[in-house]
C-alpha cells in the first residue's frame, strides 16, 4: 500500500516537473520596472569600504583590542589632561556637525489608520521604496493610528505604506498614482517648499 | 539550482551600475521558476505576478545579496516568499481554472491528449491543498530539494515540514482516487 502511495506520488510529481514556460513579455515588463529604479552604483575600493560585511573575531583578538583601547584611555588621560577637552571639541563639531535636514526638503507627516497592523512603514521613490529605512517606520499613536513625520525632496513623488513587512497600502486621503507600480497601489504627494 | 560565478559576474555588473545586465538574470530564471510559481498560484496571471515581483524586489535589494554566486538560491527565496503573500492575498478570491491554462503555457506539447486530462486533475487536486502543505509538496518533489535545504529557505523546522509533505501526499492520493481507481 505504502508502495503503491509512493508510485502515485512519483507519478504526480513527474508530470509536475514538465517544465513552465513564460513569455518573454515579462522579461521586457521586468527591465521596464528596473529601469525605473534608483540605478545601483557600487565602485570598486569605495564599496568595499562602505558595504557592511560579517567580521569573525575570536576571543582573544578582543581581549587584544580592550586592552589597547585601555591603554590608549590611559596615556591619553595622562598626557592630554585638562587639554584634551578643549581640543576635542572644535575636532569633534567638525567630524560630527549637527544633523539639518536639506534645505532642498520638507518635514511632511504621514498617517493610516490600520487597527490589526504590528508594523507600518512608508516607502516611496524618496527612500529608494526601502520599507527598512528608519527615518520612515511609523509609530502607533493609539486607536490604530499610525504616523510618522520625516524628510521629504521638494517635488512630485510617489509612495505608499508598507504593513507588516508584507502588505502594500496605498494612502486613502491622498491621490493615487494611475500608473500602478508592479501591480501595487500607490499615492501621489507634492512637496512644495514652505513660504 | 545555481549558475554559479556567472552570476557573480552579471550581479557585480548591475552593481556597477549596468542595469541591462540584469536582462540576464531575467531569462536565465524566468522559465526555471515559473514552473514553481504557477504550481503554487494555481494560473498564469498570478505567477507572472509574482516572478515579476520577484525579480524587481531582486533588483532593489541587490546589495543585499550576500553570496551572489547563489543568486539563484536567493531570489528563488524571494519568490517562495511573494508567492505565500499573494496566495494569502487572493487566497479568498474564486479561481476559475482555464481547461487550456497548460496549453497557454506550452506544456501541452509535452502532454498527448490521453494525459491531458490527468494533468487537469492534479492540477486541480493541488490547489485544493492547504497553502503551507502545496508549498512544502512542490518543493520537496517537484522543486527536489532536501528537508535541511527546504527548512533553510522557508524558516520552517525540518519534522513539521516532513509531516506537510506526509499530509500533502495522503490529500493529493485521497482527491485523485477516482482517478487511479479509474
Amino acid at each position: 500500500m505504502r508502495d503503491e502511495t509512493e508510485q502515485h506520488i512519483e507519478q504526480i510529481a513527474r508530470e509536475l516537473r514538465a517544465p513552465v514556460s513564460i513569455g518573454r513579455e515579462l522579461d521586457a515588463r521586468v527591465m521596464r520596472a528596473v529601469r525605473r529604479l534608483p540605478r545601483h552604483a557600487r565602485f570598486g575600493l569605495w564599496s568595499r569600504l562602505i558595504t557592511p560585511r560579517t567580521v569573525t573575531v575570536t576571543p582573544l583578538v578582543w581581549g587584544m583590542l580592550a586592552a589597547a583601547v585601555a591603554a590608549f584611555a590611559v596615556l591619553g588621560a595622562m598626557h592630554a589632561g585638562a587639554d584634551l577637552d578643549r581640543a576635542a571639541k572644535p575636532i569633534a563639531r567638525a567630524f560630527f556637525p549637527r544633523p539639518q535636514t536639506p534645505a532642498q526638503s520638507q518635514r511632511v507627516q504621514f498617517v493610516l489608520v490600520a487597527p490589526d497592523a504590528k508594523k507600518v512603514a512608508v516607502v516611496g521613490d524618496f527612500n529608494g521604496w526601502d520599507a527598512s529605512h528608519a527615518a520612515y517606520q511609523a509609530q502607533h499613536r493609539g486607536g490604530g493610528v499610525w504616523s510618522v513625520t520625516a524628510p521629504v525632496p521638494l517635488g512630485h513623488h510617489r509612495y505608499s505604506f508598507v504593513v507588516d513587512d508584507s502588505l502594500w497600502v496605498a494612502d486613502p486621503t491622498a491621490p493615487r498614482v494611475t500608473d500602478y507600480d508592479y501591480g501595487m497601489p500607490n499615492s501621489a504627494i507634492v512637496v512644495q517648499e514652505q513660504k | 539550482m545555481e549558475a554559479g560565478s556567472s552570476d557573480a559576474v552579471v550581479v557585480a555588473r548591475v552593481l556597477r551600475g549596468d542595469v541591462e545586465a540584469f536582462r540576464s538574470l531575467v531569462e536565465q530564471y524566468r522559465d526555471r521558476y515559473a514552473r514553481y510559481a504557477f504550481h503554487m498560484l494555481g494560473n498564469r496571471e498570478d505567477a507572472e505576478e509574482a516572478l515579476q515581483d520577484a525579480f524587481v524586489r531582486a533588483y532593489r535589494s541587490l546589495a543585499r545579496c550576500e553570496d551572489p554566486e547563489r543568486f539563484g538560491a536567493w531570489l528563488f527565496r524571494i519568490l517562495v516568499n511573494r508567492c505565500r503573500t499573494l496566495g494569502a492575498r487572493r487566497g479568498r478570491r474564486a479561481r476559475t481554472f482555464v481547461v487550456d491554462e497548460v496549453a497557454l503555457l506550452g506544456a501541452a506539447e509535452e502532454h498527448p491528449a490521453a494525459t491531458t486530462a490527468w494533468r487537469e486533475e492534479i492540477d486541480r487536486a493541488l490547489q485544493q491543498l492547504r497553502g503551507d502543505q502545496r508549498e512544502a509538496f512542490l518543493l520537496k518533489y517537484v522543486e527536489e530539494m532536501g528537508y535541511d535545504e527546504m527548512s533553510q529557505l522557508t524558516g520552517v523546522g525540518v519534522s513539521a515540514l516532513k509531516m506537510r509533505v506526509m499530509r500533502a501526499c495522503e490529500r493529493l492520493r485521497e482527491l485523485l482516487s477516482e482517478v487511479y481507481d479509474a
